[in-house]
């Protein structure tokens, strides 16, 4: 089929939106509440104006071009003076229902709705009606995520991501008029509800209507205090990543400039969450090693990613068994670094600090959980997100590009393997595991390190691995994402999954390279997987040892702390246990009914 | 009969303002809107489409507020225009009212107006803002004259009411968009309630509406209706509203005295409903059932494949739940009489006792005693209750022949295949384009391998030894169409032949059982032998007694027998508080909207995308044509939130300008 747009001819197939059509062919329209990468086209902000005329017809009609389809002959405009004057009014409208603290939001500098403003050529704002967003919820009371709906501009981007990607479906739209706003469902609190913290509705949102929460502050407060010792982790997937922010590749390993980074803002003690990553290969690996000795609940699944454990706990606590006891390689870090760490260096453990750097929202939360705790301080103080130590790093005048390299220079803690980076990419986990565990049961390792076999970014990927010895072929399954996740908990509820003797699951699509506490790029989710992936691999693949076994520092920390995996000690530093935390909500009629009938139009 | 001195409808612009009132031509238009309720002229009508002036005294700017208040009110917020939009305006007209602004702001307000109308995303706020826009376009002079005077604003009385085409279509009114809303929301519980403030049986309804609303939805303009239905059994399904013990005696705030007690005939989908509101209510409520079970036609009438009887069984459980008691084998006329009742201290009574009992075709050589006869009702329940429930053995024959083109035939043309019967053959008077049966049965009864036989009508029964052997039929041709634009049928002479068959069911309608009532009673009929029951509030010719459903009304649907149960509560609830039926301005305005719409085309104001809607799956006709097993299956999440973003919201708004 044919029509013009800008009086050029193009052409499309039936059905095809304006939007579509003229992106096809190289024609901008703005748009802000798309997320077309995720075929989201809600049609709720309508600024993607057009002016069209239809074939033969005299009449020129402005439509949204999101949902308005090409028809044949027709004239499309996009960039008349009516146009423009129309999508400027209706960003101004958006405006008017928006809370313009600019300066304060947590997206300065990096705001959807900014950029549509500057590009319809927004000079002033005719409509201040404050009252239409004052009364909106903020709620704070997650450690993880904050919600400031006097933001939020009703994109339902973050609705789309909770329901379709994760399938979490936590989120709803709530109330009508002025005071919409996206909500929990059954009008709970973000923590008591079923959100898992994955903070993937971060990494879409325009605005700063959901963000993760910004704890740098108490990070500055912690290095400027004389009396406080820092103790910083990097974990693996940040080094890919955080680049990004300061301009540089997407999958670049800025690792090096991180350690010049934490030096130069006073860091006092630079470690890698690499070192615990092998730590927790010893550990998963053996207890894996012995369920299947002892007849213990299989298949395994990881316990390295908090989202997916918060998921277990609140949807699925009758199959808590299947968890690794193994806690994730930051709970590992800040619990050695508290105990071992600080006897080796001669540190008070109330003046040490822990401050892990994160491309994960979850682990925010994680860090809070009572059972991460000796003698009542927790292990990790304080966690922030790859997004939030760009900010740090800025706020500190920093420019992380302009660096120059450094190393890790710990002697007890200061060295890791390439099977603990890879933890960063899905499947990662997986292999650093096989490594190991083949090596325990052969005596020798494998042939070929690289087993590409369990690497991929499908959602849920299944490899058959000849462990050798009295093992043979093992089945294991890998899972990406909580839609994939919920599939294989579906599975091993009907022994589907019996087949499998060790599944990695993460909580986030991809793994942590594409976590909810990463970089973002506009209008684009999961943009720079790939990039990231690589980086990843890369490293791993130019490392000098890649077998945790094989860590000379682990070797060592066996020896001289905990003596074997597994052990007493072992046992109580590095392992923990879930619990149920399944929601039971007691609906009423006359509950729903009070609430319905103040929306409903009788 | 009213006079419209100027207005806008559709494009149409009536101005009559140089006229003095009698010279004013009447507009058959408006017959109905002469007065609100006795003795309240209206004095303008404010719609979707525009607005209409009968009185001189208009204030347009009050009118003007009072409709985009209500329409920012309902504004689901979605949308920036709309949201955002509709209150701006609000803010600028209230500007104009206090005297901070004035005449300067119109074109501002115009602006507005136009935008909202042509960029929000749904039909409330493609529609909020025309009625104001047309002013502004045409009558700006008389908004100029107001604000030049605004010293003298005045408020006006008035009645806003919002709607959208598919509940309007609902004899229940259900709030369509609301629940489908709901389910976009991710608020699956809050959809379901939506459908129980209508009536308890929200799963049934949705296995087996007519779905009048479907045939009004406005994506009918486009592609296909949303599947309303389907949406309705997905949440009824999915949202355990009775094994989670949602409903509870709590849920009554403003119980009634004790000696208020209202009696109910029959448990079908009338009384069951009016029990449901009238408990809600607050009123002790016992109803009585003639069978050994519930359901009443929704129980008989209905095949197993369609509903299943527990779903039916435990949706009216929350009558009970609610503190309602059923008495079964509780025949009127036969174990007591309405008069013992009135003696027993009941002080309203509801009537809901259907129209069980099947037609006779009206032939030679027809006995309702003759083996291989039954009614179509008669071998529903045969089969639906001795057979499937009570497990009674049932003989029909080889081949069957049953006479009817409406669902009851369909149901029982399908079930008799499930019961093993070797040839069904169907036979109908008219063609396939006729037949009254909802299309999606037609072809499932096809699927499955019904033989239909069109424009046969019988002519004799042929029998032996009082066992029917034969059915005689007759070809027939179709005529012009009638006044109701109906093609008769008439024989074509010769053309008789005879079928061999061991089983007839006439299945040709039913009609109202009189050995119900007793003359005593005092309960009249209407020429058409139905409850003879005022339609606005269902009282009967005896104070106190109330009918509704097939009993008042002939064969008709759940639904609108589900209606009449609600009205009839709302009727009882107002005899027994205030000694007569009030006045209900939702079913007048109701009333105005549809004599608005009759002359109007309507059409989609903006282009929209096409999508298909979704199918459900179904049991393959091979298998489930020799079982009981229901055949169409529930929808998934994923669907259902598709299916709900197919939904146009057509939501608009009416305002009615009244004396008082």
């Amino acid at each position: 089929m044919k029509g013009y747009i800008n009086g050029k001819e193009v052409e499309f197939n039936e059905n095809d939106t304006i939007l579509q059509t003229a992106r096809a062919h190289g024609h901008f329209i703005p748009t802000l509440c798309a997320l077309t990468c995720l075929n989201h086209t809600p049609g709720t902000c309508r600024v993607c104006l057009v002016d069209t005329k239809k074939k033969g017809g005299p009449e020129h009609q402005i439509v949204t071009s999101c949902d308005t389809p090409m028809a044949e002959g027709m004239e499309v405009l996009t960039r008349t003076r009516l146009v423009r004057e129309r999508q400027r009014l209706q960003v101004e409208l958006l405006l008017a229902d928006h809370n313009q603290d600019c300066a304060s939001c947590i997206r300065h500098g990096d705001c959807e709705l900014q950029d549509v403003a500057q590009f319809v050529g927004l000079e002033q704002t005719h409509y201040n009606y404050p009252h239409f967003y004052r009364g909106r919820t903020k709620e704070i009371s997650s450690p993880a995520i904050i919600r400031d709906m006097s933001k939020c501009i009703r994109c339902l981007r973050c609705v789309e991501v909770c329901r379709e990607v994760q399938k979490t479906d936590v989120l709803v739209f709530t109330d009508k008029g002025l005071t919409t706003e996206i909500g929990i469902k059954d009008s709970l609190a973000l923590g008591s509800s079923n959100c898992v913290s994955c903070g993937q509705c971060t990494l879409v949102c325009p605005v700063g209507a959901l963000a993760a929460r910004d704890d740098t502050e108490e990070v500055v407060d912690y290095l400027y205090d004389p009396e406080i010792v820092t103790v910083f982790q990097v974990a693996p997937a940040v080094r890919v990543a955080l680049g990004e922010e300061f301009h540089m590749l997407s999958g670049e390993s800025v690792e090096a400039k991180i350690i010049s980074a934490i030096r130069k803002i006073g860091g006092d003690v630079i470690l890698d969450t690499n070192f615990s990553a092998d730590l927790t290969i010893m550990e998963e690996g053996t207890e894996l090693l012995d369920r299947i000795k002892n007849g213990g609940t299989l298949p395994m699944m990881t316990s390295c990613s908090p989202g997916w454990i918060n998921f277990v706990e609140k949807n699925y606590p009758e199959l808590i068994p299947h968890l690794s006891s193994a806690k994730s390689p930051q709970q590992m870090f800040g619990a050695i670094a508290k105990s071992f760490l600080a006897e080796k260096m001669g540190i008070n453990p109330r003046n040490m600090r822990v401050v892990s750097i994160m491309p994960c929202t979850a682990k925010k939360e994680e860090a809070k959980r009572p059972e991460m705790t000796q003698n009542g301080k927790p292990d990790v103080d304080v966690v922030l997100t790859t997004r939030e130590f760009s900010r740090l790093l800025k706020r500190e005048g920093v420019w992380l590009a302009d660096l120059p390299d450094s190393v890790y220079d710990n002697p007890w803690m200061g060295d890791y393997t390439g099977a603990a980076v890879i933890f960063g990419a899905t499947g990662g986990v997986m292999e650093a595991a096989l490594r190991t565990l083949y090596a325990v049961v052969n005596g020798k390792e494998l042939d070929k390190i690289d087993i590409k076999a369990v690497r991929g970014l499908e959602n849920f990927r299944e490899a058959e691995i000849d462990l050798g010895g009295d093992y043979g072929k093992v089945k294991v399954g890998m899972a990406t994402g909580l839609k994939a996740a919920r599939n294989v908990l579906e599975k091993i509820k009907t022994g589907e999954a019996d087949k499998y003797l060790f599944i990695e699951v993460m909580a986030c699509p991809g793994g942590c390279i594409s976590g909810g506490g990463q970089p973002r790029i506009k209008g684009e989710y999961q943009y720079n997987k790939e990039a990231r992936q690589q980086g990843l691999y890369t490293i791993d693949a130019n490392a000098p040892v890649r077998q945790s076994h094989n860590n000379p520092m682990i070797k060592k920390i066996y020896e001289d702390f905990l003596g074997e995996p597994l052990s007493h000690k072992s046992h109580r530093l590095l392992h923990t246990s879930y619990t149920d935390r399944k929601r039971k909500v007691k609906h009423s009629i006359k509950e729903i009914w009070e609430e319905i009938t103040a929306e409903s139009i009788i | 009969m009213s006079k419209v001195i100027f207005g806008v409808w559709d494009g149409e612009v009536i101005d009559n303002r140089d006229k003095r009132m009698f010279e004013i031509e009447d507009s058959p238009r408006f017959d109905n809107f002469v007065e609100f309720n006795p003795g309240n002229p209206i004095k303008a009508f404010f719609g979707w489409k525009g607005f209409f002036i009968f009185d001189g005294g208009v204030n347009l700017l009050d009118a003007a507020m009072l409709y985009i208040t209500r329409a920012a009110k309902e504004s689901c917020g979605a949308c920036t225009p709309c949201r955002v939009g509709t209150n701006i305006i609000k803010q600028k007209l209230a500007d104009i009212i206090n005297g901070v602004a004035g005449v300067e702001s119109l074109d501002e307000l115009e602006l507005l107006a136009e935008h909202v109308r042509t960029t929000s995303l749904c039909g409330l706020g493609q529609t909020a803002t025309v009625a104001l826009q047309k002013m502004l376009t045409y009558f700006r002079q008389e908004l100029e004259a107001e604000i030049r005077d605004i010293a003298n604003y005045k408020r006006q009385e008035a009645y806003s009411y919002v709607t959208a085409p598919c509940i309007e279509a609902c004899p229940a009114k259900v709030e369509v968009p609301r629940y489908i809303d709901y389910i976009q929301d991710g608020k699956l519980t809050h959809s379901v309630s939506v459908i129980l403030q209508k009536y308890p049986m929200a799963e049934t309804c949705g296995r087996v509406c007519v779905r009048f609303c479907e045939f009004a939805c406005r994506r009918n303009l486009v592609d296909e209706p949303v599947g309303i239905k389907l949406l309705k059994r997905f949440v009824a399904e999915r949202e355990k509203y009775i094994s989670d013990n949602w409903f509870d005696q709590d849920l009554i705030a403003d119980k009634k005295p004790d000696d208020l007690k209202v009696a109910i005939i029959g448990t079908g989908p009338a009384g069951i409903n009016a029990a449901y509101h009238l408990l809600l209510k607050g009123y002790s409520v016992d109803i009585f059932e003639a069978h050994s079970e519930p359901g009443g036609m929704a129980s008989v009438g209905i095949p197993n494949y369609r509903l299943p009887s527990d779903v039916l069984h435990k949706e009216i459980g929350i009558v009970e739940t609610l503190g309602g008691k059923i008495y079964y084998n509780q025949r009127m006329g036969k174990d007591f009489t309405l008069t013992d009742l009135k003696k027993r201290g009941y002080k309203a009574f509801f009537l809901g006792i259907g129209a069980g009992t099947g037609k006779m075709i009206g032939i030679p050589g027809e006995q309702r005693s003759m083996k291989g006869y039954k009614s179509g009702i008669n071998f529903l329940l045969y089969i639906n209750h001795y057979y499937l429930n009570i497990g009674l053995d049932v003989d029909l024959g080889n081949k069957m022949v049953i006479v009817g083109g409406g669902n009851v035939a369909m149901d029982c043309a399908r079930s008799a295949l499930r019961m093993g019967s070797e040839e069904v053959h169907l036979v109908y008077r008219r063609s396939k384009d006729e037949m009254p049966a909802d299309h999606e049965e037609i072809e499932a009864a096809e699927k499955e391998g019904v033989i239909f036989h069109f424009l046969t009508h019988p002519v004799q029964i042929v029998s032996k030894d009082n066992q029917v052997t034969g059915l005689k039929l007759i070809k027939m041709e179709l005529g012009e169409p009638d006044a109701g634009g109906r093609r008769s049928a008439k024989p074509v002479d010769g053309s008789e032949y005879t079928m061999d068959c061991d089983f007839i069911i006439p299945a040709i309608g039913q009609r109202v059982d009189h050995s119900f009532l007793s003359p005593n009673d005092g309960i009249e009929l209407n020429k058409w032998g139905l409850i003879d029951a005022e339609p606005h509030t269902l009282e009967t010719t005896q104070k106190g007694v109330f009918a509704g459903g097939d009993c008042t009304t002939g064969p008709k649907t759940l639904i609108e027998a589900m209606a009449l149960g609600m009205k009839a509560a709302k009727s009882i609830d107002d005899y027994l508080t205030h000694g007569r039926v009030l006045f209900d301005p939702s079913e007048r305005m109701s009333e105005l909207i549809k004599d608005i719409e009759k002359d109007d085309t309507d059409y989609l104001a903006v282009p929209v995308r096409a999508t298909k809607r979704i199918i459900a799956d179904e049991i393959d006709p091979e298998v489930r044509k020799k079982i009981f097993e229901e055949v169409e299956k529930n929808i998934t999440v994923e669907q259902a939130y598709e299916e709900a973003s197919r939904c146009l919201r057509c939501y608009r708004v009416s305002l009615a300008i009244t004396e008082k």
